[in-house]
């Protein structure tokens, strides 16, 4: 068989798989495993433990339990519920203000957390019923914490910048500082949209009435308290990390020691509060980790076939294209792969396909880095694969249906793509702050 | 259902749950080492050399032993694009039978790790590192929490085969 027709049999066996409704871990292992079988004979066996194995080499990995358990405490122990406060009476009377607050508020979580779950959790919980009581349009609102969370892994800290950087040998403090200004940028453009939208629809976003946000200015300061917190935390957690205080895993361990001292002296941490939140870390970061050790697996097949090269030469060799019209395949077939593919497994397959490519066609790997970064953004959010979709079924209140879910993220994957364009024509966006601060002097 | 059967899957629950309950509070042990190797390193300036690594050996115990009690909680994603619309009783069908690929790949997998685990034996594998700890202990561990896994996975087996009749047993 040829390369193509292996890797169509294989990618079409996984297909088959996933649509019976197996979990996703045990689909991709099992087609991985198999084809391992059928192409290397009965001494491939062991090829699913040796693969599996190379994520404890991968060691950077162990932050994302730690960042799934901060998110926990920090949704659970009513920090975020102080955040939304402040940000609900300081843009409440704008027009749209309470959606501009949610996505102010989804910037702040993301910056204490590596992962979109923290951020969606706290948005479909504390912020969409606030907003849905008031009257907001339900299907706008939905966009907003979905979008807003999504900024989680672009904002550093990034779980899936450091994923990125152990299969692209980067740096991961650069790669973090790198999406500083993007995660900003679309963040800003975000609200643009809102701010557009409610001009031109005001009914979607009814102004919150005035007698609600009406306090004197020294209890309206007194609500800026809650911000402190979230700002020790990212202080602590990556403004260390980045001065090159503690190292990257450590960093992750002092955000969470933090935020386990935020939430038990506000009081709120109960034993059975914590106990709900170490059970559900557990449950979360196995069903990570095990698609990921299934999905290494199947790398180390295509890998096996010389992957590598085979797209090499298929888009330079025989295709001719230039390296930018390259790049924009890639992107593409991001998308493509991702109506078929698990978003995290795709993280694991694709990346070692593409990243020597990129880098052997002369481009930056940090922006590449940001690139990838926000075109998962982008997969997480769209059907019919979709941690964001799915989290938000199971988190959001129950008038929000599925159809709204899904019309719900159109115009933002639509300020998304925008955002991803312009810092393809413009690479100074991810690269000026990493330059700035490891080359100064 | 056979009583065996019943015994099985009890079981073998109950096992999952132990061990996964212990093992969701090791988060803590990680976290209180790498802070630990954070505070003696800048604090009081006598760097271990041990830390990061040690939290290694305790995250991978910490995800392949608590596999079997997440996938009890069903914490697994699936694709549900079909499936979510199918009754419960069909989705117990299906997985009847996808459930032995399941198992299959964790088969695979308890191979690879046993052999990989008797060559640590036989040549006293040790970590490249200046800690240069062994190798056969996480091993052991990993082959004993895919065992376990493969075990869950049977009695997840199990329970499908009784749902789809129509029967509980857990």
């Amino acid at each position: 068989m040829s390369y193509e027709a292996i890797a169509l049999t294989m990618s079409g066996g996984m297909l088959v798989m996933l649509l019976t409704g197996q979990r996703i871990f045990a689909a991709i292992g099992f087609v991985s495993a198999a084809a391992a079988l059928g192409l290397y004979g009965t001494g491939a066996i062991e090829m699913p433990f040796n693969a599996a194995f190379k994520l404890f080499n991968w060691y950077p990995m162990l932050t994302l339990p730690l960042f799934i358990y901060m998110g926990y405490i920090l949704s659970e122990s009513g920090i975020a519920d102080d955040l939304y406060g402040m940000f609900h009476v300081w843009f409440g009377n704008l027009k749209g203000g309470l959606a501009i607050g949610t996505i102010g508020l989804m910037v702040v979580i993301s910056a204490m957390n590596g992962l979109s779950v923290a951020g969606m959790a706290i948005g479909a919980t504390i912020a969409l019923p606030e907003m849905l009581r008031r009257n907001y349009d339900k299907v706008m609102i939905t966009g907003v914490v979905q979008a807003g969370s999504s900024l989680g892994i672009l904002v550093p800290p990034s779980v899936v910048l450091v994923l990125y950087g152990m299969i692209a040998r980067q740096p991961v403090g650069r790669l973090w500082l790198a999406g500083v200004v993007p995660g900003l940028m679309m963040a800003g453009l975000f609200i643009v949209y809102i701010v557009i939208r409610c001009k031109l629809q005001p009914e979607l976003a009814p102004t919150v009435s005035k007698e609600e946000l009406d306090m004197p200015f020294k209890e309206k300061l007194k609500l800026l308290k809650a911000g402190i917190v979230p700002f020790l935390i990212f202080f602590f957690m990556t403004g260390l990390f980045i001065m090159g205080v503690t190292s990257l895993v450590e960093s992750s361990a002092v955000g969470a020691t933090a935020a386990t001292i935020a939430a038990l002296a506000k009081g709120t941490m109960t034993r059975k509060v914590m106990e709900e939140a170490i059970r559900k870390t557990l449950g979360i970061s196995c069903m990570f980790m095990w698609i990921i050790l299934a999905a290494l697996c199947f790398g180390a097949v295509f890998d096996g076939l010389g992957a590598v090269r085979a797209i090499e030469a298929l888009f330079i060799t025989k295709w001719e294209l230039t390296p930018w019209q390259v790049l924009i395949m890639m992107q593409l077939s991001y998308i493509v792969m991702g109506m078929f593919l698990d978003d995290t497994a795709m993280l694991v397959i694709v990346a070692p396909l593409y990243v020597p490519l990129v880098i052997t066609l002369g481009f930056n790997p940090i922006w590449y880095g940001i690139l990838y970064t926000i075109t998962c953004q982008i997969a997480y959010m769209t059907p019919p694969f979709g941690y964001n979709l799915f989290l938000m079924r199971a988190m959001a209140p129950p008038e929000i249906t599925l159809t709204d879910i899904y019309r719900s993220i159109i115009p933002f994957v639509l300020v998304m793509t925008f955002a991803l364009i312009l810092i393809i024509i413009f690479p100074q966006i991810a690269l000026w702050l990493p330059d700035l601060f490891y080359n100064r002097g | 259902m056979p009583k065996l059967v019943v015994y099985y899957v009890k079981y073998v629950d109950s096992i999952s749950t132990k061990l996964g309950r212990a093992t969701m509070y090791t988060i803590f042990i990680m976290i209180g080492v790498l802070l630990l190797g954070a505070i003696t390193r800048n604090i009081l300036n006598m760097p271990l050399s041990w830390t990061v690594e040690m939290a290694q050996f305790i995250i991978t115990g910490y995800y392949i032993v608590g596999g079997a009690y997440s996938m009890q909680l069903e914490d697994h994603v699936r694709m549900d694009l079909l499936y979510d619309r199918f009754s419960g009783k069909t989705k117990a069908k299906i997985d009847v039978v996808t459930n032995i690929f399941l198992v299959l790949y964790l088969v695979a997998l308890l191979i690879g790790s046993i052999s990989s685990t008797m060559y640590a034996i036989e040549y006293g594998e040790r970590k490249f590192s200046q800690w240069n700890p062994s190798m056969i202990p996480i091993k052991l561990i990993m082959v004993a929490g895919i065992f376990l896994m493969l075990l869950q996975a049977v009695s997840t087996f199990f329970k499908d085969l009784a749902k789809a009749r129509g029967i509980t047993i857990s």
